[in-house]
């Protein structure tokens, strides 16, 4: 990846990552959003989509709910958009499955530096107690800033280990993959499904919503016989 | 309101001085300054703004959507001289109500629901389009409930806990879970047909695979997070197809 794109990719990562907690909580770092802006800077939005996708069923598992720990797609799925429109075009199934790996680790590792950052906001708020107890404004407004600088720096740095780190290894498994592209396809959305089936299965599986489920299941099934045939 | 387009506008920043300490806290003062500005903000403010804002940057916690019901609130009762404890009161008791009530309505409804419509366009090869879908709907209900919550806040004052049993947030709740049951439905076998795989053989695969897969997350649950799982297959996986 040259760079331009580099850096480019890193800001939308950046600013994908902010969204999440920060600033405005639009949903931009969803991994449909951020995966697609990632894809488009580097050339290939669709591919950018088709990571964002797949990891938009990864991100199905966890809700972002107040102070819980949940990773941060954002950055991840920024970085894995970016990189699925280096192969041009071309699905290649090993660079997805090395691409997938890290962005997933980076997801993870997000949402441990949400920790690092809110620690570090709160090592700020301690500082400017006296003045925070004293009703000052201008603290106020530093605290704000203080937090959005350090969520944004902690996003770009994220998106540039995804981006760094996921583009070695998405060449290094595609050199040596030796099994069929079969296993690398079933894997990657076997186990991206697996975890949204379960997910959807705790959030509607019981009382009334579990059969406005299956009713959408059915028709989920008959587009895919749909789309299959056609 | 006065300052009604500023506290709007802080709203989309109320999470960003995030701490376990005081969780929402400050960007609740925040948000709450421009309209706090009538008690006096002149020469670094009167005593009155000077407490009322102290007041409003302590501990608050709650769906940060609907934070703005309690910012309109609690902006209100201290413009009208509420009595500071009771303020307090007001605050601590719209906690609850407003993380549960965003919880259910948008976390585990109309996330999941806008979500799988976007899943679903994205099978449907809508490209782009599906992101465009996505956010313009998702934003709908983001925007207009930052934007009724502030008003009704504002209106009502410390009496807001009724606003919460208003009938078009009751039947919203009422909606958005089937919603989004259908939608997330429909859409995670709709994923089957988009993926470009290369035999048609390999979509039947992928499903018995991530029925095996989900039962495995389920059995593990408690022990390790399904994207934790996930990584360490595919990092199995990559070994496998590196020394067939």
């Amino acid at each position: 990846m040259n760079p331009g794109t580099f850096a480019v990719a890193v800001g939308v990562g950046a600013v994908a990552g902010l969204d999440c907690v920060s600033v405005p909580q639009a949903m931009i770092g969803r991994p449909l959003v951020a995966g697609f802006l990632g894809g488009a800077v580097a050339g290939g939005p669709l591919a950018g989509l088709a990571a964002g996708a797949v990891l938009e069923l990864f991100a199905f598992e966890t809700l972002p709910v107040g102070a819980s720990r949940y990773p941060d797609w954002g950055p991840a799925a920024a970085g894995a958009g970016a990189l699925a429109a280096q192969r041009g075009g071309t699905w290649d199934p090993a660079w997805m499955v090395g691409i997938m790996v890290v962005a997933l680790l980076a997801a993870w590792l997000g949402g441990l530096s949400m920790i690092l950052v809110r620690r570090l906001n709160a090592a700020q708020l301690r500082r400017r107690g006296p003045a925070l107890e004293g009703g000052d404004a201008r603290a106020l407004a530093a605290l704000q800033a203080g937090g959005i600088v350090r969520d944004l720096v902690r996003a770009a740095v994220l998106t540039a280990f995804t981006l760094a780190v996921g583009e070695r290894v998405a060449r290094h498994v595609a050199l040596g993959w030796r099994a069929p592209r079969a296993v690398a396809d079933v894997a990657v959305l076997g186990t991206a499904l697996g975890v949204a089936l379960w997910s959807a299965w705790r959030l509607f599986g019981q009382g009334r919503p579990r059969r406005w489920f299956a009713a959408g299941a059915v028709a989920g099934v008959a587009l895919v016989a749909g789309l299959l045939a056609w | 309101m006065p300052g009604f387009r500023a506290v709007l506008a802080r709203l989309f920043t109320i999470q960003a001085a995030f701490t376990y300490e005081r969780m929402l806290g400050i960007g609740f003062a925040f948000a709450s300054e421009p309209a706090l500005r009538g008690l006096g903000r002149r020469d670094g403010g009167s005593p009155a703004f000077r407490a009322a804002l102290a007041r409003q940057a302590r501990f608050f916690n709650a769906h940060p959507y609907l934070a703005s019901l309690a910012v309109g609130a609690s902006a209100r009762a201290e413009v009208d001289g509420v009595a500071p404890e009771r303020i307090e009161r007001l605050r601590s008791a719209l906690i609850g109500p407003l993380g549960s009530l965003g919880d259910r309505l948008i976390w585990a409804g109309w996330l999941p629901a806008c979500a799988a419509i976007a899943l679903l366009l994205v099978a449907c090869a809508a490209g782009g389009w599906a992101v465009v879908v996505f956010l313009v709907l998702y934003n709908l209900m983001h925007v207009g409930l930052r934007v009724w919550g502030l008003k009704v806040g504002w209106r009502a004052g410390v009496g807001v806990a009724g606003a919460l049993a208003s009938p078009g947030l009751q039947r919203a709740l009422e909606v958005v879970a089937p919603l989004a049951a259908v939608a997330v439905g429909a859409a995670l076998p709709s994923v089957l047909g988009w993926y470009p795989f290369g035999h048609h053989w390999e979509v039947f695969a992928a499903a018995a695979a991530a029925l095996l897969f989900a039962q495995g997350v389920r059995l593990l649950q408690g022990r390790a997070t399904g994207i934790v799982v996930a990584a360490f297959t595919l990092a199995v996986v990559v070994a496998v197809g590196m020394a067939w």
